[in-house]
């Protein structure tokens, strides 16, 4: 007992009456205003959903997690948010290990409030199986560093963790549709949480002084502070919670005040977490293309021309499937929809065969796992250019004459269209059978050896076709 | 034999080794380090007035409190703490505050492999931040040994688990010494091959367990220098806490 008084960290007099005295001129001991926020810096782990956030001194890490779970019986068809702080011993010396003291415990009660209650993240889109297993969302908020104003730092990392969190996707399969198969994050892109709005907490302390009030106490001005009082307010001008859990009285007009200060904090705080967030999206695709281009670029380096041949001649394809499509989107034969469900194929199996030999031809697959879909082809089209440039400059005999094999074939197609007169139906049929035959090229197409044959034989039928018409 | 590492290392090599010391604020010491993707964050309350019932009390304590990333406390981490409680007793020269309890808080950023070493070099840095009297650096490390007999430094976590045994070994630093060779060989022999802490999971043989305490204190020369390294610039242009 003693031993726990004697390291307790008390304040002296003479600092709390400068701090006291200091506030009544209007001056703190950091030089911040009085309604000015400290440095606020969000630092994401190399994990999805692991913030970490520096307000000042104040140092809180977010981690969020996923686990599947039974609902609550009277919510069957929702998932769960459960918040844990845990104030780590090494954040202040008072903080004892073992049970939450009364402060931990209301920190934790005022942010689930102001996520949970407001409904800030849909819990309905986390239900898999209603009444029988929806997604629970777990986040601990770890204090390492109490700097004061614990609140609203872990509320930003609650909210930072949550906007990265990414939960893994997971389908009904089996015998009725009741079992839940999780798909691992290489086999399927892990999905984002939806979130709503961004509940921001501010907190406000007030001092034996009336007038004095102070945003983004210091823990010195927290030792000397009489009251407190935290607001959550989101950017739509909703109050999600407010905390003021006995302390100094307070006159309404001070309130008010208080809320609309509050309001302006929040679109500041609002506007770094979203700028952050985004950044790290951002940085998190470039990084995945990365990862999905090293495996081509692997095989670049060990059979040049096949995959230099493949990139081109998907180019090509996407050049010509882009070209039949608007010439068969004006006619419409019967044929349409297939072209353009196979240009579509085209590009959804070219990406598979770079990036996973024989993985899963869904389409709903594919193109989601470009997560910055046209953005992301980029920079591998203007790489694919330049080796289409490298190659038509070269000797490359096949790619030069199936290029030519298709200016010839569009040539004489519009050639012969315009003396017969029967335009519209030989347009159809040679882009047509030029797709059909691309798509059953990348139907046939699983090993870059592959890629070598279906050329020739696309070269003896092309002109058979032209003539046989 | 030569097995492929998924991040392209051979067989001898350690992840990349980052340290930094004075992170936090309010601790009186504390030092996150980084091997590759395993990050933890230790701090150090310095010594406080007295001991628990069960310490010897003619002698300073050494309390630890591991807090994982996610997740309740289980056996793992008591079991963590235990071992990290007594390698941090080695080091410590416990005579000097008798009846004091230095408390060391880990806190386990990402855990990609070999976290116990991590967490016993975050502390070890973490001490030497807060200024607490230690005969000698602790150094850790993870040897692991495949299942054809090659052992492998410094596991991620997927190659720990493929392995068939892995072992933590904590060492003391290599001394640098002024004196010449010849008198400090007895001496620095005797110092070097000592072996502080050894946590073994798995099986492995005898001659398979020597082999991976050559490779481990080959690796930890390279470590403290490393260690030394990253502690000494700082300590000159340190400016002392208060409070």
């Amino acid at each position: 007992m003693e031993q726990r008084l004697a390291n307790t960290w008390r304040m002296t007099v003479n600092e709390k009456k400068f701090i006291e005295s200091a506030l009544v001129s209007g001056l703190r001991v950091d030089g911040r205003n009085l309604y000015d926020y400290r440095k606020l810096s969000i630092n994401f782990g190399k994990e999805d959903g692991s913030a970490e956030v520096h307000l000042g001194q104040t140092r809180v890490m977010g981690i969020a997690t996923s686990q599947l779970v039974q609902p609550y019986r009277d919510r069957p068809n929702e998932g769960t948010l459960s918040i844990f702080t845990e104030f780590s011993p090494m954040a202040d010396p008072s903080f004892e290990p073992g049970r939450p003291g009364e402060f931990a415990v209301e920190l934790g009660r005022v942010i689930d409030r102001g996520l949970r209650e407001s409904r800030a993240v849909d819990t309905e889109s986390l239900c898999v199986l209603a009444g029988k297993l929806v997604w629970a969302i777990r986040i601990d908020l770890h204090i390492l560093d109490n700097g004061g104003n614990l609140v609203d730092a872990a509320n930003v990392a609650a909210l930072a963790a949550l906007s990265t969190f990414r939960r893994p996707e997971c389908s009904l399969g089996g015998e009725n549709g009741q079992e839940v198969i999780v798909h691992p994050p290489e086999a399927r892109e892990p999905l984002p949480l939806i979130i709503h709005h961004l509940p921001i907490a501010v907190t406000f302390a007030f001092f034996s002084d009336e007038s004095t009030l102070v945003v983004d106490p210091t823990h010195q001005e927290e030792a000397v502070m009489a009251g407190r009082m935290t607001a959550t307010l989101n950017t739509n001008g909703d109050i999600c919670a407010i905390q003021k859990a006995g302390g100094e009285g307070v006159p309404q007009s001070v309130i008010m005040h208080c809320l609309r200060i509050a309001a302006t904090k929040a679109a500041d705080i609002t506007v770094k977490i979203r700028d952050t967030v985004e950044a790290y999206n951002t940085e998190r695709a470039l990084q995945k293309i990365k990862r999905h281009s090293a495996p081509v670029a692997l095989d670049v380096s060990g059979t040049v021309p096949n995959v230099r041949k493949n990139q081109v001649k998907s180019e090509d394809q996407r050049e010509v499937s882009g070209s039949v499509g608007t010439q068969v989107e004006k006619l419409k034969p019967m044929n349409e929809r297939k072209n353009s469900d196979q240009s579509n194929d085209i590009e959804g199996k070219v990406v598979t065969k770079s990036l996973e030999q024989g993985g899963t031809n869904s389409k709903d697959g594919n193109p989601r796992s470009f997560i910055g879909g046209p953005s992301s082809w980029d920079p591998y089209s203007r790489g694919v250019d330049w080796d289409f440039l490298k190659l038509s400059l070269a000797s490359r005999e096949t790619s030069k004459f199936s290029k030519k094999q298709k200016e010839s074939q569009s040539k004489k197609s519009t050639q012969q269209a315009s003396p017969k007169g029967s335009a519209e139906e030989m347009k159809a049929i040679s882009p047509a059978t030029e797709s059909a035959k691309i798509a059953s090229q990348t139907h046939g197409e699983k090993t870059l050896k592959d890629a070598v044959k279906p050329k020739h034989k696309r070269k003896k039928k092309a002109p058979s076709a032209v003539d046989g018409s | 034999m030569e097995i492929d590492r998924a991040d392209g290392r051979n067989p001898n090599q350690l992840r990349p080794l980052s340290c930094s010391r004075g992170v936090l604020n309010r601790a009186h010491g504390s030092a996150s380090w980084a091997q590759g993707n395993t990050q933890v964050l230790a701090a150090v309350y310095g010594p406080k007035a007295g001991t628990k019932k069960n310490e010897n009390p003619e002698k300073a304590s050494v309390e630890v409190i591991w807090k994982p990333k996610t997740g309740q406390i289980g056996k793992q981490e008591k079991e963590y703490e235990m071992v990290l409680k007594r390698t941090l007793q080695s080091i410590c020269i416990l005579t000097i505050h008798p009846n004091t309890t230095t408390s060391v808080i880990v806190q386990v950023v990402h855990d990609d492999g070999a976290l116990l070493p991590c967490a016993i070099n975050a502390s070890c840095a973490a001490l030497v931040d807060a200024g607490i009297p230690l005969k000698h650096l602790a150094v850790a490390i993870c040897c692991c040994l495949a299942d054809s007999g090659l052992v492998m430094l410094d596991p991620t976590k997927l190659e720990e688990e493929k392995m068939k045994a892995f072992v933590y070994l904590v060492l003391p630093n290599s001394i640098l010494s002024v004196l010449p060779e010849e008198s400090s060989s007895v001496k620095g022999e005797q110092m070097e091959q000592g072996l502080i802490t050894s946590v073994t999971h798995g099986v492995m043989s005898v001659d398979d367990y020597l082999h991976c305490l050559e490779r481990g204190r080959a690796a930890t020369s390279k470590m403290s220098d490393f260690l030394r390294r990253n502690l000494q610039p700082q300590l000159s242009s340190d400016s002392s806490k208060a409070g």
